[in-house]
């Protein structure tokens, strides 16, 4: 430990940490382009100069590793000069076109230069001009006028996802970031450089556009893309006399699930929140009445009780699940998670996985069967099948179940009129809940956006049977969840805040 | 976040005394009235709305138009800072990409609803690229339906300013 002193506040520093590190730790500005906590140190942008007691001249946090007794100004006249110098560079040849501009409202070089810029212009000479709107695949597109040449995206391809699609060429102010000739940056991560960027240069095809970022209200949740459970910022609005619409994912640094990054094909999966949503209840593929679909359900489980079978997704949260199985438990009746969602090519040895479904191990924790064998098994004598969370009837169909079938999921299907009943419930960032990933890491998703449309909440069902007045995630952990030995003295306060690992 | 710092006018003694100005504008409306009595036929009331003001100033703020480049198409380019600063919320804009090679982002949508406008000149005011306006010299607007008070971007753009510019 090294004791170091910042703008005449002493801080306990890690020795021989890169300064920007802990200075950053701490809370302490520190304007950077180049340095990433992923992607380390560059030294190519100098915009994190400090001013060392002892050193002539600023030094650059990102390079200077820690030592105690450290004496250092982070503020000051001197040092803002300093940048003000750097960032008059930086704008050279910048076309400073924020109006149009994506990252306008979460940019960098914005930011710093409204803190220290020099406002005026002293530039009488045309600025250099590069291809805007670039095309660079995999839904990014480059626009070399704004970029700060920190290559942050170039070292991402290099040493992240090593797939080496970007690189700089040609020298001095004339150099621009660029694909190899004839090549596109294609690789499941590439949308990453688009976060990693700290300017405009890298936009998302897919975002562009379509809402500037100072309306987006960013909620924590996690992806249901496969069984990773990637930590995610959901960004919403609410405009005016419209619906709540989701328009991107982003990831939430978690070191232990994701890191700073999340795949494209989860970033992406941000669209089901929007689209193809099932927005009425049906009987026998007749439009119902919302109270009367619910009634109706109610009915159907008084009259088959102990002949009904749960099929349950791994996509539900683990207090879903774990209310369903108490439903279960009461009526007698069975409760099964088969899901064949396996995708072998998806998964690679970054972040994505074969299992495609966000909670499969709360199933093995709850011990609620979950193999083909066992749903054949249950399916005996069964009456009666509600899919929660799921729409693939099929899959009893196939196993030659002819009965009664109830749905319950949030997305549009088709041949509704086969099925008994179906109702909507809420999607996956539309309520909160808890997700134990493939390497046991369970965390809280707390994104609760509130959609126009009538959809049921899974809690919210099972309550109205068991009329217990169990609503929220943290009743129903107070009311038993917390007492299951798996989750060993966690409990729901802990969870809210923090991912953790459950035995085994 | 920095603030940038314009500088003001009117800081002179005189300025700051606020009396004289009051007493050069006292001194006006006192020289009307004595015209006014002395002469009541030649009074500047009009018979409205049968007879319409020719003497909109300027700074008058009338309903919005959306201005033009000098090749004609549209000079907006859907930055939305009209909208946020808009205290009446009733700036409704929708961005696309601009592919005719002017641009790379203009408006789809651009309405503005006027029951819902305080005519604060506040989006012209945040505009950074002069796109929009409110010198149409339109200072009446008049319809039957709710719908119809709401502007699209086609009405928006054929207005003109009541000087007659694109
Ligand atoms: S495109 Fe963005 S991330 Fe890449 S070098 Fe330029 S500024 Fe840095
Ligand atoms: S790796 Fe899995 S959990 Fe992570 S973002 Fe991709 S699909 Fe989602
Ligand atoms: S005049 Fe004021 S209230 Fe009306 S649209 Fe402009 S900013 Fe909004
Ligand atoms: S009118 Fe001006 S402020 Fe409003 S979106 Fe268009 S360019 Fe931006
Ligand atoms: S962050 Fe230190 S030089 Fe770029």
């Amino acid at each position: 430990m090294a004791t170091i002193t910042v703008d005449g506040k002493e801080i306990y520093a890690n020795d021989n940490a890169l300064l920007i590190e802990e200075l950053l730790a701490n809370g302490i500005n520190i304007p950077h382009f180049c340095y990433h906590p992923s992607l380390g140190k560059d030294g190519n942008c100098r915009m994190c100069m400090v001013e060392i007691e002892g050193k002539k001249r600023p030094q650059i946090a990102c390079d200077t590793p820690v030592k105690d007794g450290m004496i250092i100004r982070t503020k000051g006249e001197n040092i803002a000069r300093v940048k003000r110098q750097i960032l008059e560079l930086e704008l050279i040849n910048h076309p400073v076109d924020c109006p149009i501009c994506d990252q306008a409202g979460e940019c960098s070089l914005q930011n710093y230069y409204m803190d220290v810029g020099l406002y005026d212009s002293r530039l009488d000479t045309a600025k250099n001009k590069k291809r805007k709107h670039v095309d660079l695949g995999a839904n990014v597109m480059l626009d070399q006028d704004r970029c700060v040449l920190c290559t942050r995206c170039v070292r991402f391809t290099k040493n992240i996802t090593k797939t080496h699609e970007l690189g700089v060429v040609v020298r001095n102010d004339h150099s621009y970031i660029s694909t190899f000739p004839g090549t596109k940056l294609s690789n499941p991560y590439a949308m990453n450089v688009i976060d990693l960027c700290p300017v405009g240069a890298l936009t998302s095809k897919d975002f562009r556009f379509h809402q500037r970022v100072w309306f987006l209200k960013p909620e924590v949740a996690i992806c249901d893309g496969c069984s990773r459970g990637c930590s995610l910022l959901v960004d919403h609005n609410k405009e005016k006399y419209k619906d709540d619409v989701v328009y991107r994912y982003r990831p939430k640094f978690n070191k232990n699930v994701n890191g700073y990054f999340i795949c494209d094909y989860g970033r992406l999966s941000y669209k089901k929140e929007n689209e193809n949503r099932l927005l009425n209840a049906y009987i026998r593929g007749m439009e119902s009445e919302f109270e009367y679909a619910i009634l109706k359900i109610e009915r159907l489980l008084k009259r088959y009780g102990p002949k009904t079978l749960f099929l349950v997704s791994p996509t539900l949260s683990l207090e879903e699940i774990y209310r369903v199985r108490t439903l279960a438990h009461k009526l007698d009746a069975a409760i099964n998670g088969f899901d064949d969602n396996f995708d072998e090519d998806f998964k690679d040895d970054m972040l994505r996985q074969s299992d495609k479904t966000p909670n499969r191990k709360t199933l093995k924790f709850l011990a609620i069967n979950d193999s083909k064998e066992d749903l054949l098994r249950d399916l005996k004598g069964k009456e009666f099948v509600l899919l929660i969370g799921r729409d693939d009837i099929q899959i009893i169909k196939e196993m030659g179940y002819d009965g009664s079938i109830g749905v319950m999921n949030y997305r549009d299907f088709k041949e509704k009129e086969k099925i008994d009943i179906v109702i909507p419930i809420v999607s996956h960032t539309s309520r909160q809940g808890t997700f134990i990933n493939c390497d046991n890491y369970m965390q809280f998703s707390s994104c609760e956006i509130q959609k126009n449309i009538q959809a049921l909440k899974v809690l919210e069902f099972v309550e109205t049977i068991l009329n217990d007045g169990r609503v929220t995630c943290e009743d129903v952990w107070e009311g038993g969840l917390e007492d299951e030995e798996f989750l060993g003295d966690i409990k729901f306060t802990q969870i809210k805040s923090n991912s953790m690992k459950i035995g085994r | 976040m920095g603030i940038k710092i314009v500088p003001r006018y009117g800081k002179s003694f005189k300025d700051k005394l606020y009396l004289p100005a009051i007493f050069a504008g006292m001194k006006t409306t006192m020289s009307h009235f004595a015209k006014n009595l002395s002469d009541t036929s030649n009074i500047k009331t009009e018979c409205y709305p049968e007879m319409k003001p020719q003497d909109i100033t300027q700074r008058y703020r009338g309903v919005h138009r959306l201005t033009h480049r000098d090749d004609g198409s549209v000079r907006c380019v859907a930055c939305f800072m009209c909208a946020t600063a808009c205290p009446a919320d009733c700036i409704f804009i929708e961005g696309k990409e601009r592919r005719d090679g002017i641009d790379e982002k203009m408006p789809a949508v651009f309405k503005i609803d006027l029951l819902e406008c305080v005519f604060c000149g506040g989006c012209v005011e945040a505009c950074p690229c002069d796109a929009i306006r409110m010198d149409t010299g339109i200072f009446s607007f008049v319809a039957k339906r709710r719908k119809d008070f709401v502007l699209d971007k086609e009405q928006l753009l054929a207005h003109k300013s009541f000087e007659g510019e694109k």
